[in-house]
């Protein structure tokens, strides 16, 4: 065998292992298993996002309800806060200003 | 050539009869004295202090407070020549066309003419304050090389732009005791008097005219001054004690037949860290952090401001939000940084927080006022009581401003922004003062409104004026030394008309 076949196959070997890692998720951290999940998911890291969370809840419906509200839009997070700020939908959280979806997802993730 | 007279030192009950009696060698009253110097008018300037600080002057000035907490009354300005410019910051800002205005559903708000009436005279107190080249929110297209200017999406906040009155060798701004007492003694027909407190001030029997001036000193001296004209230059709380004082002729103390004198006295509250400004990616520019001087001479710092629009649309007052010290992040504060800038999608890594600081604008209040007191001063003037308010209104106001940065911040995905007080308590406890003393005359067209008119004279009275920010009607939020002595030379022009 010669030495490019061994590097090629190695390369081979090595983008087939990432694409299984991004496509099962094998390095994205796990969380137990929620009826939000869909929504959730859209979050990037979700431990910042509870402890956020914690103080946009007590402002916001439970966790049903803003589920069912969160789902009524369907952009994602990142198009939801990305238009907020111009459309106006803001919401300030313990002093935080910050676009009403992120009050929203992260008071959820401390719900779920 | 005239030169400095020390009234302790002139015959006992000397009686001087200027063109024109000037009450207070402040910047008003110098700028007042200098820009009438040429008008061919004999012109007495009566300085209460000396050429430097005296501690038995500065008690003076002592007196007492109600309502809200505010800083002593011999605290916050200096009673020598100069004035309170022996000790201020030298920030400088032209107040905008809105301050001016008169704002729906904003009771008080307004002068009797809009500020094309001061333009004119902006370029030459911008010279007395020696504040370099007019430039102001023209600076965006003169600065360059000092980092890009902050990104905000599009709405009601934007990046305005401070002047400095110049340092020298790191020392303090414009004096203008020290800087202008050579223009004055130079000047042929102004006489500086030092030491000279005007005590009283004495009324025709009608009320109609001033009479006389009376005036004493710490060292037992007392002289008349009989002056065809008055100027009241002496800071908004010693104006509004003199005219309350003088109450010989109308009880309720001259200028005062409407019960206006001392009210409507205002600051401009200066909270501490009102907010914390974070960046996701990038530092600031320390054109928002130092002042960053020019190589024509002027010095500029950036801050930021609502704009006039956002203004007239949501009722909102005048505020300056500066950029004052780098902040750390707690570990909340960092899940919500984290948490919007994964959101947004940009990455904050490498954030920065700074803390933000203000400088608001009150709105007029006939409650926040000056009244006597029984107890009297070693002059046997009524010492003064000074009763202070800042409404709900003036924080929630702000807060609306800080809001809409924070949107604007979050629209351009720059940054966001915490604002760090709610409670009125909150604010409270993070309050400090301007030391920018305004409104205790203020101006208006109807007497029944104000105590002086459009041109800064009292209604009537014939030959009495008044000079400085004590005729503010409206503050704004810029510091007011710029605007006062435009303000006086805009008076100076109309007292050579009425004097000639």
């Amino acid at each position: 065998m010669t030495r490019r076949g061994v590097l090629a196959g190695l390369a081979a070997v090595l983008a087939l292992a990432g694409g299984a890692a991004w496509k099962f998720r094998l390095f994205a951290k796990h969380y137990p298993s929620t009826p939000y999940d869909d929504l959730l998911d859209q979050i990037t890291d979700r431990e910042p996002a509870i402890v956020f969370g914690q103080a946009a809840r007590n402002s916001l419906p439970g966790a049903a309800q803003l589920a069912a509200e969160l789902r009524r839009d369907r952009r994602s997070l990142g198009e939801r806060a990305a238009a907020e700020p111009g459309e106006a939908q803001i919401a300030e959280v313990a002093g935080w200003v910050v676009p009403q979806s992120v009050a929203r997802y992260a008071a959820l993730a401390a719900q779920a | 050539m005239s030169s400095f007279q020390d009234a302790r030192t002139l015959p006992r009950d000397t009686v001087l009869s200027p063109d024109l009696a000037i009450v207070g060698g402040g910047p008003a009253g110098i700028s007042l004295a200098l820009a009438l110097a040429e008008s061919g008018q004999n012109i007495l300037l009566l300085e209460s202090g000396g050429r430097t600080f005296e501690a038995d002057v500065q008690k003076l000035y002592e007196g007492s407070q109600t309502g809200v907490p505010y800083i002593a009354l011999d605290g916050g300005r200096l009673r020598y020549l100069g004035g309170s410019t022996n000790h201020w910051g030298g920030w400088t800002r032209p107040l905008d066309k809105i301050d001016f205005e008169n704002r729906k559903g904003m009771p008080y708000f307004g002068w009797p003419f809009r500020r094309d009436a001061i333009e004119p005279y902006f370029a030459r107190a911008q010279s007395l304050i020696e504040a370099g080249p007019w430039i102001y929110d023209e600076a965006d297209n003169v600065i360059s090389g000092n980092g890009p200017l902050l990104r905000l999406g599009p709405g009601g906040i934007y990046t305005s732009w401070f002047q400095f009155s110049r340092t020298r060798d790191n020392n303090l701004p414009t004096h203008f005791g020290d800087r202008y007492q050579a223009d004055l003694i130079k000047a042929a027909r102004i006489t500086p008097l030092l030491n000279a407190n005007v005590t009283a001030i004495r009324l025709s029997p009608d009320a109609g005219r001033v009479t006389q001036l009376d005036v004493a000193t710490l060292s037992g001296n007392r002289l008349t001054v009989k002056p065809r004209y008055t100027v009241l230059a002496a800071g908004a709380i010693e104006n509004a004690r003199l005219m309350l004082a003088s109450n010989d002729v109308t009880t309720a103390g001259v200028g005062n037949g409407n019960d206006l004198v001392g009210r409507f006295f205002a600051d401009h509250p200066i909270p501490r860290n009102v907010a914390t400004l974070v960046l996701f990616d990038e530092g600031i520019s320390p054109l928002y952090f130092n002042n960053v001087a020019l190589p024509d001479g002027a010095v500029m710092r950036a801050v930021l401001s609502p704009r006039q629009e956002f203004m007239r649309a949501h009722g909102v007052a005048g505020s300056l939000t500066t950029v004052e010290n780098e902040a750390k992040l707690d570990a909340f504060a960092t899940a919500a940084v984290v948490t919007t800038a994964q959101a947004l999608g940009v990455d904050a890594s490498h954030a920065k927080a700074y803390s933000l600081g203000c400088g608001m604008e009150m709105a007029p209040d006939p409650d926040r006022r000056l009244t006597l007191r029984t107890e009297r001063d070693a002059l046997g003037m009524p010492r003064l009581n000074l009763h202070m308010t800042i409404s709900d209104d003036d924080f929630t106001l702000f807060r609306q401003t800080l809001t809409e940065l924070g949107r604007q911040l979050l629209a351009a995905k720059s940054g966001m922004l915490h604002i760090s007080y709610n409670r009125r308590d909150e604010w409270l406890e993070a309050m400090d003062w301007g030391n920018h003393h305004l409104g205790t005359t203020r101006m208006h067209g109807d007497p029944k409104q104000g105590v002086v008119d459009a041109n800064s004279k009292v209604h009537g009275i014939g030959n009495l004026y008044v000079a400085g920010s004590s005729v503010f009607p409206t503050y704004g939020s810029s510091n007011p030394t710029l605007n006062l002595v435009a303000l006086t030379l805009r008076l100076a022009d109309h007292l050579k008309k009425v004097m000639a």
